[in-house]
């Protein structure tokens, strides 16, 4: 607990005091169990806030403000609810038992009130519905209800879909902790990629809450620049690099769907023989521990182009791409380092292995879908996409082009699931930046 | 080769009582109802001519939201334009859409109208990609001469089209009616066909319209009814009657004639397109992209009132043919009377709308040439 990283100054902030990412593998193996009281406890909790924010809706319409204690009594619930999605989520481990814990690894921060528009605070409720859509995508908490909705799926009975139903309405922070359980059971740490997600969609739960109960004025941001503070990336050989502006042309975003259809089309072509350069790729690493040259290249700019291409649709890239995938063509691109020598073990079983960080890529897909749709509705709106969703978005492609970089055998290091996008200048001696953490 | 018709030369139409023979007050609604459409229409164009004209001068600076090559960029603006000019035409469509509704024509929602008008423009989007990649490849490859070739591709594309879509189609059913076969049958075998698929295209949900058509070329040729058709008010003996003139139209050979009419009007058109592209770099250059849907929309209208005359020359060729086989002009005559009370059709539209958007002969046309056949061939 050295370490307490403070998130960049926001009305609501996520506070992290948990370097060692150290978790207790019976609690976290029967931790739904365990948080079955807590659930019942934020339910209650969570009527009596939804009761004193109706009070603070009414006194923001009138004073313009919000009374201190009413404000705090609120405030208290965010934290609560935000320390016991941690403990749910396997991002802290000490048990948050029934109020608020001083010094808890994952902990708010929020601000006294402050004045409010009375405009914004009228229509607070239609206002937060982008935010909290992306929030139940991120998942991260049980402000947004999300661990209703999923208990609800599961408990439907005999339902084959249940435990997926149970991912996408728990979103991303749903998947990192079912991946994270295992991880955790089999070496008690939590991978620093995975917590520093769940952090983040904590953090984005917080605010949209924050923002919707009247807390603060200030829209919640997306930006995983917000997630800098507590993590940082490895060294990766597949990293994605953003240089294009935040202008969109309405006309292009208007279209944008459509424009994508020729893309579209070729992406099937290529995708059938990506698919055959990557069977090919892995005999030749099975026989070589290499793949050849042209192979890498071949599947490379095919990583590259997916990643260009889907940039472009999730209105993250402003440019139409070209249909080449050729490095340094588009302003969200993808570097790829030269081919390397791989473990034969980890080729042979490359599929198997690259399961969970599809899984993961699936679900940052879904955010990368609701980042595209509210994208497109305010570039077409305001001429301009928002940094911290295009930011996030970015973050998006950026795992899931990791993520088929290794199944591709483009590289032997897994993907990194933590949402910064690029590396700090001085690298951070802690445990992230060991060679081979998974995640 | 490409002009010659069953009907004969020396056929004069006898004159017809509109009036008369669709109804005084039905001819009135009819007209009123055709009128919107062609105002609405002549709106559209000059809105969409001006469209692309601005589109062609200003086009081009949309090259620079492109980071693909020059035949990508070429798409890019190529689909842009196509974009433009659907946003200009909203309001001419939704007016359509409107008036179709407020006279019963259709009941497809607006929610429904929009998606399917969205879909379409999707397919409209794959299509100018594919064209372009044709001509800006083969434009890139042989410079100026790009032209001939390129029609030539195009014509190719056009036949294999015509052949290869009866086998994408997913949305007919064959037709069960065994006596509507059997006649089927006895028509093959005296136009001198084998036998013929027919199959039937469920529309009732969305519009009470009457329809049918013959595509396919070779093997693949199938004759498909609208099952409005093969409902009231529509007899046995104009179902019949449009049997033979969808059969007709095989046994005549237009689905080959129209592809070997396009391919008339397909080398000339490429060649002024090289033409009037080459103060832009060419069709290689993605800057000719915007020019280019000008010139060719400019060129589609401008050719439409001579493809229109020769797609009403095949019509009145498949009506003829229809009249031997079935003999039957009556049923031919009510039919064109029953499509316009199921369409609110005009029987005779004024010329210029004729000219334009008449690509079958005018409902009364048709009457007259039932009631020609009647006086010169019934026994």
């Amino acid at each position: 607990m050295a370490m307490a990283a403070v998130v960049e100054q926001r009305p609501i902030r996520l506070v992290v005091r948990d370097a060692e990412l150290l978790r207790s593998r019976l609690t976290v193996f029967f931790r739904l169990l365990l948080a079955i009281p807590l659930f019942v406890w934020v339910a209650l909790r969570g009527i009596a806030a939804l009761v004193v924010a109706f009070v603070l809706w009414l006194a923001v319409l009138i004073e313009g403000t919000t009374p201190q204690s009413l404000h705090d009594f609120v405030a208290g619930y965010l934290r609560y609810a935000t320390q016991v999605s941690a403990y749910v989520f396997l991002a802290a481990d000490p048990y948050p038992w029934f109020r608020c814990q001083a010094e808890y690894p994952v902990d708010l921060e929020i601000d006294p009130p402050v004045r409010q528009s009375r405009w914004t605070g009228f229509f607070r409720l239609v206002l937060a519905l982008p935010a909290l859509l992306l929030a139940l995508a991120l998942g991260g908490g049980l402000m947004n209800g999300s661990s209703g909705q999923s208990w609800s799926a599961s408990s439907g009975g005999g339902d084959e879909n249940a435990v997926w139903y149970a991912f996408s309405s728990g979103g991303v922070a749903a998947v990192a902790a079912f991946l994270a359980w295992f991880a955790i059971l089999a070496r008690g740490t939590e991978p620093r990629g995975l917590r520093d997600l769940t952090a983040f969609a904590l953090n984005y739960a917080a605010q949209a809450g924050g923002y919707l109960l009247l807390l603060t004025p200030v829209y919640p941001t997306s930006d995983p620049k917000r997630a800098e503070p507590y993590s940082d990336l490895p060294e990766h050989p597949v990293r994605i690099v953003v240089t294009d502006d935040l202008e969109r042309p309405r006309l292009t975003v208007l279209f944008r769907l459509l424009l994508a259809i020729p893309h579209f089309v070729w992406l099937l072509l290529w995708s059938v023989a990506a698919f055959f350069a990557a069977v090919a790729a892995w005999f030749a690493a099975l026989a070589t521990g290499r793949v050849p040259l042209a192979l890498h290249r071949f599947l490379a700019a095919y990583d590259r182009y997916g990643t260009h291409l889907f940039a472009y649709v999730y209105v993250v890239g402003r440019r139409f791409p070209g249909f080449t995938g050729r490095a340094g063509s588009y302003g969200v691109d993808l570097e790829i380092d030269p081919p390397e020598r791989q473990n034969r073990w980890t080729v042979l079983f490359r599929v198997f292995l690259a399961i969970p960080a599809l899984l993961l890529a699936s679900a940052l897909g879904g955010v990368a879908l609701v980042v595209g749709v509210l994208g497109w509705w305010y570039a077409l709106a305001r001429g301009r996409m928002p940094e911290g969703l295009r930011n996030l978005g970015a973050s998006c492609l950026r795992y899931s082009a990791q993520s088929y970089a290794y199944l591709f055998l483009l590289t032997a290091r897994y993907p990194f699931a933590a949402p910064v996008l690029e590396r700090r200048a001085e690298p951070d001696p802690s445990p992230l930046a060991l060679p081979g953490d998974a995640f | 080769m490409l002009f010659p018709t069953a009907v004969p030369d020396d056929l004069s139409l006898p004159a017809v009582d509109v009036d008369r023979t669709f109804g005084a007050e039905f001819v009135d609604e009819a007209k009123r109802y055709e009128r919107f459409f062609y105002v609405d229409w002549i709106l559209a164009q000059i809105a969409l001519l001006a469209t692309l004209w601005l589109y062609a001068r200003r086009g081009v600076a949309f090259t620079r939201e492109s980071s693909a090559g020059p035949i990508g960029t070429g798409m890019l603006l190529g689909m842009l334009g196509l974009g433009i000019a659907w946003l200009v035409g909203i309001p001419f469509r939704v007016a359509a859409h409107w008036w179709s509704r407020r006279h019963d024509q259709t009941d497809l929602s607006y929610l429904d109208w929009i998606v399917q008008d969205w879909t379409i423009l999707g397919a409209e989007f794959l299509s100018i990609c594919l064209a372009l990649l044709i001509v800006m490849g083969l434009a890139r490859w042989l410079g100026e001469r790009w032209w001939l070739p390129g029609a030539a591709v195009f014509v190719a594309i056009a036949a294999l089209f015509n052949f290869v879509a009866p086998y994408l189609d997913f949305t007919t059913k064959p037709l069960d009616d065994k006596v509507l076969l059997a006649d089927a049958a006895r028509y093959e075998d005296e136009l001198g066909l084998a036998s013929i698929p027919i199959r039937v295209e469920e529309v009732s949900k969305d519009t009470d319209q009457a329809n049918a058509y013959a595509f396919g070329l070779g093997p693949s040729r199938r004759v498909v009814f609208w099952d409005t058709m093969l409902e009231e008010p529509f007899s046995e003996g104009e179902q019949r009657v449009v049997l033979a003139h969808e059969l007709a139209h095989h046994s005549q050979n237009h689905l080959p004639e129209g592809i070997g009419w396009f391919a008339l009007f397909a080398v000339p058109g490429a060649w002024i397109l090289m033409r009037a592209t080459r103060r832009r770099g060419g069709m290689g250059s993605p800057e000719a992209v915007p020019l280019t849907l000008l010139v060719v929309v400019v060129f589609q209208l401008v050719t439409t009132p001579l493809a229109n005359v020769i797609s009403r020359r095949m019509e009145a060729e498949a009506d003829w043919k229809a009249l031997q086989v079935t003999r039957d002009p009556a049923a031919l005559e009510q039919l064109m009377v029953g499509f316009s009370e199921t369409g609110l059709g005009d029987p005779d539209p004024p010329d210029l709308a004729q000219l334009m958007l008449g690509t079958h002969p005018a409902l009364a046309d048709r009457v007259a040439m039932a009631r020609a056949w009647s006086f010169r061939d019934s026994p």
